[in-house]
């Protein structure tokens, strides 16, 4: 059957049945079966190290896939709020419809204490479109050498994983980071690679820890000390994946020695705090995802004002907070409430424009 | 015309914070949404579901009476819940902060002929931000129904009590209608090819719903067509009874008031908060009634939080309750009989010439 054909099947369905009351049937068949939804299942539960959980999910016929060195946004709901947070897959793909991912409970991380400590096989998530620039095709050179932070580890397994199925993992060097042996992942596995595939080298780092076993290295990365690692830079792409300090360490080691060069750093949930006592007039750059407009606003003041100011019209009724004409979403930065003045740094929430003032740049789908 | 109850003239220091409590107790309650909420929307729209498909599978053995009875009875059911509890207070917004797409203020889209875009402007906006105000208000007898005697009186308005019967059976029509103006159309302040443009979506939905409840699940009854047409017919006449009936209730009872534009210059949160207690009315009953009113039982609390999940109103209406007592307002109450009846009491006497009482500027209301 034609893609053609079954558009219009799905669009004549849908003149008789809404979506939402599709979806509330379509569950009670089966708990990941939905119209437009791409919804995963938890069927396999493990955990990986301290304070770390894989977590298998089976998706729907949704899911349009990844590639290795990708990340996923990964829905969960959390006390009545659905919240969503990007995690790359540990997995390659090929098992179907299924992906693996591995997360790191962060000290205060709602979705990550959600998914490390609550979630359970059987448990129905919602993810999103893999997206990512980290990935085997992406690179100019055919010799590669990964450099992970923490929880960095997981688009890189993911890459050296894809290596060793196609038995190139002799081309591959892993430097990977950890505060303690004990928050190291997949120990066992790369170690039976690097026995497997003779030339695939791992090498660890672990900077808390109080004594170091044999073949375990120390200290912040620096460029003497890859360099006396892996000799042959210049013929290799360098991926990095960490927190922003770690991966700004990295970069300043070897950019530019490096045959090719990217980055990706995760940043904690924003709880940005505004300089105190900075200067009366603070202004931040407001993003707006929709018209590829930037403005700059001022802290403090209503948006719907301030973007008014900036000749910018959005939809707007009563201006107080009630009617919610002016209701749009922002996917990043933080705002204020100004009737509780709580300030709200959670991606993707539903933002009236006419009570909100701005904390941080934002990005609006406006 | 005497004024039936006794306000305290506030001053403005006890207006703000008289308003100042009313927005601590959004706060607080703001501040505690979590999974018991997310989780009673949940069983609403488990419930809507249910009861209709239910209502529809007993239709379709409609040929034996007292199935077509309890079909159509549960349909409608289903649709005042979906309309009232569900529909109504998701697209307030009032479960934004789940962030669920079926669940969203802005998206979601109702079981009744009128569009959910027209809706969200006419209530969300007019009827919320200009509550009972003369003018800018256009629920206040939805331009059919005389029901303040500072409507100015036409004869027209002596069939009321009669065309009223009409309206409430046909109330999700005029819900339907109601952003079109076809009164300005009529004045010519509004042009007919605008009219059409505004109708394109209206036409849409309205040929959906029909297309849904007479020609679809009829034809799926194959041989018992019409008693699966007549029973779509009645509950949609059932749903359309029933909130024709709580929403008059809610704003035109007989202390219900309304009020001049003048009222609007600089007025402040408090002044609004004071407007929509005196504009509004509740109605006392029990959990069930509540939960089939779309907790609208809760007027006053509705109003003065539009955007909080309907489900805390009566927690909150004791201590709006409370609050009102010690800044000596009248807080409008009664069973839905007493309510009711003097809804109809302003029908009757209001399709005749009436004039209000003289009386100074809305006290405790400065304009």
């Amino acid at each position: 059957m034609s893609s053609q054909q079954r558009f219009s099947f799905s669009r004549l369905l849908k003149s008789f049945v809404a979506p939402d009351v599709f979806d509330f049937w379509a569950s009670k068949v089966s708990p990941t079966l939905a119209w437009e939804r791409t919804l995963a299942k938890v069927v396999d539960r493990r955990v990986e190290a301290k304070d770390t959980v894989t977590l298998v999910l089976k998706s729907n016929r949704r899911f349009a896939g990844y590639q290795p060195g990708q990340h996923l946004n990964v829905t969960v709901e959390v006390d009545g709020v659905r919240l969503t947070r990007s995690y790359s897959p540990t997995s390659i793909p090929g098992n179907g419809r299924r992906v693996a991912i591995t997360v790191k409970r962060v000290e205060g991380g709602k979705v990550s204490t959600q998914l490390c400590t609550r979630t359970q096989v059987g448990d129905v998530v919602e993810l999103g479109t893999a997206f990512g620039e980290m990935t085997l095709a992406n690179s100019s050179c055919n010799k590669w050498l990964f450099v992970a932070g923490g929880s960095g580890i997981t688009p890189l397994i993911s890459l050296v994983r894809a290596l060793a199925a196609q038995g190139r993992a002799k081309d591959a060097v892993l430097l990977y980071w950890a505060r303690t042996r004990a928050e190291l992942c997949f120990g066992a596995e790369l170690k039976a690679l690097a026995e497997a595939q003779q030339g695939f080298q791992v090498h660890v780092f672990l900077t808390r820890e109080a004594s170091l076993l044999e073949g375990e290295f120390s200290g912040r990365p620096s460029a003497e000390q890859i360099e006396q690692l892996v000799s042959d830079l210049a013929e290799r792409t360098v991926y990095t994946c960490g927190p922003a300090g770690f991966v700004a360490a990295v970069r300043s080691a070897l950019q530019e020695k490096a045959g090719q060069f990217k980055e990706e750093a995760f940043s904690l949930p924003a709880t940005v705090e505004r300089g105190e006592g900075g200067g009366a007039a603070e202004s931040v750059q407001v993003q707006l995802a929709i018209t590829g407009r930037s403005v700059t606003v001022p802290v403090g003041q209503p948006l719907l004002k301030a973007l008014e100011e900036q000749g910018i019209q959005p939809a707007y009724g009563c201006r107080m907070g009630i009617c919610k004409t002016c209701v749009c979403n922002k996917t990043g930065g933080t705002t204020r409430d100004l009737m509780t003045g709580q300030t709200e740094a959670e991606p993707d929430q539903a933002l009236r424009l006419c009570i909100s003032s701005a904390e941080t740049d934002l990005t609006l789908d406006l | 015309m005497t004024q039936r109850v006794q306000n305290r003239t506030l001053s403005t220091d006890e207006l703000n914070q008289f308003g100042a409590e009313l927005d601590a107790l959004r706060a607080r309650v703001q501040a505690d949404l979590g999974e018991e909420d997310a989780r009673y929307i949940r069983r609403i729209v488990k419930a809507v579901r249910y009861t209709e498909a239910a209502g529809r599978v007993l239709l379709f053995a409609g040929a034996f009476p007292p199935a077509w009875i309890l079909g159509t009875l549960l349909l409608g059911i289903s649709k005042i819940l979906e309309n009232m509890e569900l529909g109504h207070n998701v697209m307030h917004g009032q479960y934004d902060w789940m962030q669920d797409p079926h669940l969203n203020g802005k998206t979601y889209e109702w079981d009744i002929v009128g569009t959910s875009d027209n809706w969200r402007e006419t209530h969300n906006f007019r009827h919320h931000t200009y509550t009972n105000i003369r003018g800018m208000d256009e629920d206040i007898g939805y331009g059919l129904v005389r029901l303040f005697p500072e409507q100015r009186w036409k004869p027209g308005y002596l069939f009321q009590p009669i065309y009223s019967i009409l309206f409430a059976l046909l109330f999700q029509w005029g819900v339907a209608i109601q952003n079109l103006r076809l009164g300005h159309v009529f004045k010519g302040k509004k042009t007919k090819a605008q009219l059409k443009q505004d109708f394109i979506p209206v036409g849409r939905k309205i040929r959906r719903q029909l297309l849904k409840d007479y020609v679809v699940f009829p034809l799926l009854a194959g041989p018992f067509f019409l008693p699966v047409l007549l029973g779509n017919l009645v509950a949609n006449g059932i749903r359309n009874v029933w909130t024709f009936t709580i929403i008059f209730c809610g704003h035109f009872t007989a202390d219900a008031e309304v009020f001049p534009k003048s009222v609007l210059e600089n007025e402040t949160r408090a002044h609004w908060y004071l407007r929509q207690l005196r504009g509004s009315s509740n109605l006392t009953g029990g959990k069930l009634f509540h939960i089939m009113s779309g907790n609208l039982s809760h007027q006053i609390e509705h109003h003065m939080f539009p955007e909080i999940p309907a489900r805390r109103y009566a927690e909150m209406a004791k201590e709006v309750q409370e609050i009102c007592a010690r800044y000596g307002q009248h807080y409008n109450t009664g069973s839905i009989w007493r309510q009711f009846g003097q809804v109809i009491g302003r029908i009757l006497r209001h399709s005749l010439p009436s004039k209000p009482a003289s009386r100074s500027v809305q006290d405790g209301v400065p304009a």
